[in-house]
């Protein structure tokens, strides 16, 4: 069924390699989902669950084994080459290393759907190319050569080659691959002003979890044999995101968002003191750890005194009096290294 | 792609044709009779001379020779560039991956197999042709075998050696041919597998012309969608491309061009491989509708220098092409292998 908002639309798709009468391997099954025009959309799952067959079905790369996908109402298959370009764009894993290769000359081929058989820029192309290079900020760059740029900035421009193919889908296959922290922000954020300002709809997918649960519209969770679909708030609540962790020691911090990889639990230990000093000696614990109970009965505790110049940590231990002026001499006490 | 360069570029395409003339004229001068600078120009530009003896060696030697010599170095220059767009590959060129030894393998086939059952009257009548066919039928299968390796491994160095181990391949069938064909047919074969430029008759250039240049317009045709195939199959599909048509068409023209140059002079190495590269360096694009230009004409203008080289000026002796060639290219193979020892990018 096809409702008028829904630009993207998956209907009982199955994934996999070989063809529909000869399936040699099925990836993931009976997949119905939708996107709504706008919309920042995260698959996650494990590693080999079938996040980039999906991308690159939707994407036209491969064919479905069976099912639907329909863009703007209409099947895919039914759209021809040129059509298709037009209206969804992909930006894939590969790192592209070719020298002599400006960063313009890059975004350009983007325009590839829109020249004629020469290829030759006219002045509406230019002026896109352009408005694409400044929109991912990387107009200061534009003559760079692509092996000259950091592993970000060339990643900003895959992205605008893909908006300077002007379509309203951009499909991008794991984008924060290979950067740095500040760089995966900073490139899901451009995602999200994209899909705001420039009314993009716009699928990925991502191991970064704490980002896309920030960052992004809606997740696509795959999970071993159905995707729960929601946004990343919902799929928290309703435990849905637990199942990424199945037989894993990764757990789930509900109320910090965070991920934590599960340690053998020494034990229960109590805080004392206030404030961001606190906060930030309860992750410390926490990483190490121990299980952080309110009761300040404990027969464990640590109380927390900045009311000196720098802060200072107390163990408590059975009477015992332990005092330590950095967070890593209290852990170096708590496991018992001195 | 971006108006800033062009006009750099178009600089150094005219230079380049300047060049090209150049030694053109420095090639048609060389060789074991000495004719005046003057008389050659007078030649060239009138079609007349008093002596009727250098008219014939300049039109019926010397002129059919470096014009063979603009034709396969643009052909084998244009086929490695295309190899190494196609495979993203910097090492891919016609030679290295055995499609010159498919075109020799199909032309071995011809000569020492098929055509021993017919007399040599029969060979002359059809055979130019059938020379050229037979090396595109062999070019293009070694690449088909290539192109459906590639599909698999993924590793650039693997279809490299895959390709060397072809070439040996079909070298070991060619001397299985060599070993039982007849003494007649055999020295035929070894000579033209020594490769020259100097052999074609003036008929054989009226077939290897119209065919390279059909080839280098399929090439330039396909300039939009090579530069596409630099980001790979993936992009070059969520583009628009039909990468099948397209593939099939390149191989077409490759084989065209590297099987027709086979055909008339023989296995020529290296060529293919490093023109590519040099047109890439003075160029510093990757647009394919400036590096196809600048492979012909660069190409050209190796294999005339090749040539000259080979007629060791001030002597009465020559040397084979191919190993001038193989001389000139392989310091260029060797700082491109030392350059991209870490990452295999094009370039």
């Amino acid at each position: 069924m096809y409702f008028s908002d829904n630009i993207l639309s998956i209907e009982n798709l199955s994934i996999g390699y070989g063809s529909a009468d000869n399936i040699s391997k099925m990836v993931f099954s009976d997949i119905i989902l939708q996107a709504k025009k706008g919309e920042n959309i995260a698959i996650i799952g494990r590693n080999g669950i079938g996040k980039s067959t999906l991308l690159r079905t939707i994407g036209r790369l491969q064919k479905p084994l069976k099912g639907n996908i329909l863009v703007k109402g209409k099947d895919i298959s039914h759209y021809t080459k040129q059509e298709f370009a037009r209206l969804v764009s992909f930006v894939s894993t590969e790192i592209i290393r070719i020298s002599n290769f400006r960063l313009f000359d890059l975004v350009a081929l983007g325009r590839f759907p829109y020249t004629g058989w020469i290829g030759k820029l006219g002045k509406d192309d230019y002026n896109i190319v352009n408005e694409s290079i400044y929109q991912v900020g990387i107009d200061d760059l534009k003559y760079k050569l692509i092996n000259e740029v950091s592993d970000g900035e060339r990643q900003r421009a895959m992205i605008a080659r893909a908006l300077a193919q002007d379509t309203e889908i951009i499909i991008l296959d794991e984008p924060t691959a290979f950067l740095d922290l500040p760089s995966k922000y900073e490139i899901i954020r451009l995602l999200n002003e994209l899909t705001v300002n420039k009314g993009k709809t716009i699928v990925f997918s991502s191991h970064d979890l704490s980002i896309t649960l920030q960052e992004a519209d809606k997740i696509w969770l795959m999970e071993t044999n159905k995707i729960a679909e929601g946004a990343p708030e919902d799929l928290i609540l309703n435990k849905d995101i637990y199942n990424l962790f199945d037989n894993s020691r990764m757990t789930f911090n509900i109320e910090s968002g965070d991920f934590r990889l599960a340690r053998n639990k020494p034990g229960k230990i109590s805080i004392t003191g206030k404030g961001i000093v606190k906060y930030w000696t309860r992750r410390a614990l926490e990483r190490i750890g121990y299980e952080i109970s309110d009761e300040v009965k404990e027969d464990l505790s640590v109380q927390v005194d900045d009311n000196k110049k720098s802060p200072e940590w107390i163990i408590m231990r059975k009477g015992n009096k332990i005092k330590c002026n950095s967070i890593y001499k209290l852990t170096l006490h708590l496991r018992g290294i001195n | 792609m971006d108006t800033r360069f062009n006009k750099k570029i178009l600089l150094i395409l005219i230079s380049l044709s300047a060049l090209l003339i150049l030694v053109f004229i420095v090639d048609l001068f060389l060789g074991s009779v000495k004719i005046p600078f003057k008389e050659i120009l007078k030649i060239l530009v009138s079609g007349e001379s008093e002596n009727q003896i250098w008219l014939t060696i300049i039109y019926d030697f010397r002129l059919p020779k470096a014009i063979t010599a603009v034709l396969a170095g643009a052909a084998l220059s244009v086929s490695g560039l295309q190899m190494q767009t196609i495979f993203r590959n910097p090492l891919a060129g016609p030679y290295v991956l055995g499609i010159s030894s498919g075109a020799s393998l199909g032309v071995a086939i011809l000569v020492l197999g098929y055509t021993s059952h017919f007399t040599n009257q029969a060979v002359h009548y059809f055979g130019n042709w059938a020379q050229v066919i037979s090396a595109w039928i062999g070019a293009g299968l070694v690449l088909f075998l290539i192109l459906a390796v590639s599909m698999r491994v993924q590793d650039i160095m693997t279809i490299l050696i895959l390709g060397i181990l072809f070439g040996s391949a079909t070298s070991a069938i060619v001397s299985i041919f060599q070993y039982f064909s007849h003494q007649s047919m055999l020295k035929a074969f070894v000579i033209w597998s020594m490769g020259s430029l100097g052999n074609l008759s003036k008929s054989q250039l009226n077939i290897l012309m119209p065919c390279i240049i059909a080839g280098l317009i399929l090439s330039l045709l396909f300039s939009k969608i090579l530069n596409v195939l630099l980001l790979g199959e993936t992009y070059a599909r969520s583009l628009g491309v039909n990468i099948k048509f397209s593939r099939i068409m390149l191989f077409i023209s490759t084989s065209i061009l590297a099987g027709s140059i086979t055909a008339f002079c023989g296995p020529i190495g290296f060529i293919g491989i490093a023109v590519p590269h040099i047109v890439r360096i003075i160029t510093k694009s990757v647009n394919h509708y400036y590096l196809i230009p600048g492979s012909i004409l660069s190409g050209a203008i190796v294999l005339l220098i090749s040539d000259i080289i080979a007629l060791l000026p001030g002597s009465d002796s020559t040397l084979p092409v191919n190993s001038v060639t193989a001389l000139l290219g392989i310091p260029i193979v060797i700082w491109i292998i030392i350059k991209n020892k870490k990452i295999a990018s094009l370039g």
